[in-house]
């Protein structure tokens, strides 16, 4: 038998000695990298379009109403009331965006290379629920703020610039409020599968079916029914929450009537809150059974 | 029944997720029987629960789910190759997949349908929406197969008409409702049943031709893609 005479080579492999990051850096990677999904951003023509779709009418809608108030001077909505009016426009950002970001990875499997990082199971669900939120929250906030610069550019004097601001500054937080509650909602529905065409079919018909049951809720003969009617939908309890925050921003009408809350203002505020919760919770516990696999 | 239709209702009721679709009809029943109960004036209920819930939301998120469900998700994991290889006509592809996607629609639609305009009216306004709604199944079932042969997205372009240009623009402008789907269907329940309940400015004949030329017009250009699909990998 003749001795072996096989060489290991040394071909140059080398450890990485180089400084390593840490969870905080996986986690800003991974957020930056949703913000940019949201937007179809370093993806493909083919999905940028449904996003900028969105931005574009929503855009336009900021665009004529700043030059309806520029040349006309005729206020038609406030700052606040524009997050109202773009509801449907949000749904369906929503059920565009939210399977993006969760759906693909789940339908791909490459969720264990996630966590093979030093990367908590709670880490990877938060960073797509705040990139959605940011990417909502853009979305309603920028056309505001275009508003804001018409509004203000005509304004006389610092003054009237120093009131717009504080019209704009509750027309951001409740754009947030807008973005916290819908991005919630989507991103649990979008995470339960791995196909994007029914994420999103999800997504709308919860939306949708909600919408109803606070008309007929709010027809019932029962005045308590009436006046909590709106919790039973997503917009409708953003709405409560902003009519019992700062009513006079968003019903500017003098004999305009918005939904009468009565006195539960401050369950619309714990509802709110309630639902947030939940949803993040039931993300968080979706996410310990998915990574578990 | 077709070996292809066999298969598109297998592919359909064989899953799970298809008792995703359920809530939506059983919400439709409850908040008809919920109002009714508690003696709310149909005139008060009727238009929220008929058409804002089961014109508007119930019929095309269902004719959505299941008219891109019966071709768009072969064509998205790839098993279609496996029926286009077969020496079958493309007509006797698609036009069995319409059928069962139509047909899974109105049955879901039309029952709770019927139920919410029993409850509202009565028996005459019961059968009026169910047979608005299966007709209305049948154009939304064309437009929503042929959109899953038109792009890798159906459901997202088939959301835009039904969010933005029916949810959004049919209410701002009027003109827009002569090309809305969901107005025929009003239209032709209107005609069949008058009542206070419904109104739309379409006019009843517009409607039949339109829900007639929608119907045929998206089937043939169904079958027209089919004949030049081309098999690709999944992009972006």
């Amino acid at each position: 038998m003749p001795e072996p005479t096989g060489v290991i080579h040394d071909i140059g492999y080398q450890r990485y000695t180089g400084l390593r990051l840490g969870r905080r850096q996986v986690f800003g990677a991974l957020y930056l990298h949703g913000v940019r999904t949201v937007f179809g951003l370093g993806r493909s023509a083919k999905a940028k379009i449904f996003p900028w779709l969105v931005v574009g009418i929503v855009g336009m809608v900021a665009a004529a109403v700043t030059a309806i108030r520029t040349q006309i001077g005729e206020v038609v909505m406030t700052y606040a009331q524009f997050a109202d009016a773009m509801s449907w426009l949000v749904i369906f950002f929503v059920a565009v965006a939210a399977p993006e970001l969760v759906s693909r990875d789940l339908r791909s499997g490459v969720l264990p290379l996630y966590f093979s990082r030093p990367l908590p199971r709670a880490d990877y669900p938060l960073a797509k629920l705040l990139a959605l939120v940011t990417g909502l929250w853009l979305l309603l906030g920028a056309p505001q703020l275009v508003m804001f610069l018409g509004g203000a550019f005509t304004a006389d004097g610092m003054r009237g610039v120093w009131d717009e601001l504080l019209d704009l500054l509750p027309g951001l937080l409740y754009a947030g409020l807008w973005a916290v509650i819908f991005a919630s909602v989507g991103l649990l529905i979008a995470s339960l599968t791995g196909k994007r065409a029914f994420a999103a079919g999800g997504i709308v018909a919860v939306f949708l079916m909600t919408t109803p049951i606070v008309g007929v809720l709010s027809i019932l003969p029962s005045q308590t029914a009436n006046q909590l009617a709106g919790v039973a939908s997503p917009p409708t309890l953003v709405q409560g929450v902003g009519l019992w925050a700062m009513r006079d921003l968003l019903i500017t009408d003098q004999d305009g009537v918005g939904p009468d809350l009565g006195p539960f203002g401050p369950v619309y505020a714990l509802v709110a809150v309630a639902l947030v919760a939940a949803c993040v919770a039931l993300l968080l516990a979706r996410y310990r059974k998915v990574a578990a696999r | 029944m077709s070996t292809v239709a066999w298969i598109t209702a297998r592919g359909l009721f064989g899953r799970r997720r298809f008792l995703l679709l359920l809530p939506l009809p059983v919400l439709l029943v409850v908040l008809a029987v919920l109002s009714r109960g508690l003696g709310v004036a149909p005139s008060d209920w009727g238009p929220p629960v008929l058409v804002g819930l089961g014109l508007a939301v119930v019929l095309p998120v269902v004719a959505l789910i299941v008219g891109t469900g019966v071709l768009g998700a072969e064509i998205d994991d790839g098993t279609v190759v496996h029926v286009l290889t077969t020496p079958l006509p493309r007509w006797q592809i698609v036009l069995p997949k319409l059928a069962v996607a139509a047909g899974v629609t109105a049955a879901t639609v039309a029952a709770p349908l019927f139920a919410a305009g029993l409850l509202a009216d009565s028996v005459r306004l019961g059968l009026a929406l169910a047979v608005a709604a299966s007709a209305g199944a049948l154009a939304y079932s064309a437009l929503f197969v042929a959109a899953s042969l038109l792009t890798r997205r159906p459901v997202l372009l088939g959301l835009v008409y039904v969010l933005i240009w029916e949810g959004l623009l049919s209410n701002v402008l009027a003109g827009s409702r002569v090309f809305s789907i969901q107005h025929y269907v009003i239209a032709l329940a209107d005609r069949l049943a008058p009542t206070e309940l419904l109104h739309t400015t379409v006019s009843m004949p517009l409607a039949a031709v339109m829900i007639a030329l929608v119907s045929i017009g998206f089937s043939l250009l169904a079958i027209d893609r089919l004949r030049a699909f081309s098999v690709a990998g999944e992009t972006s």
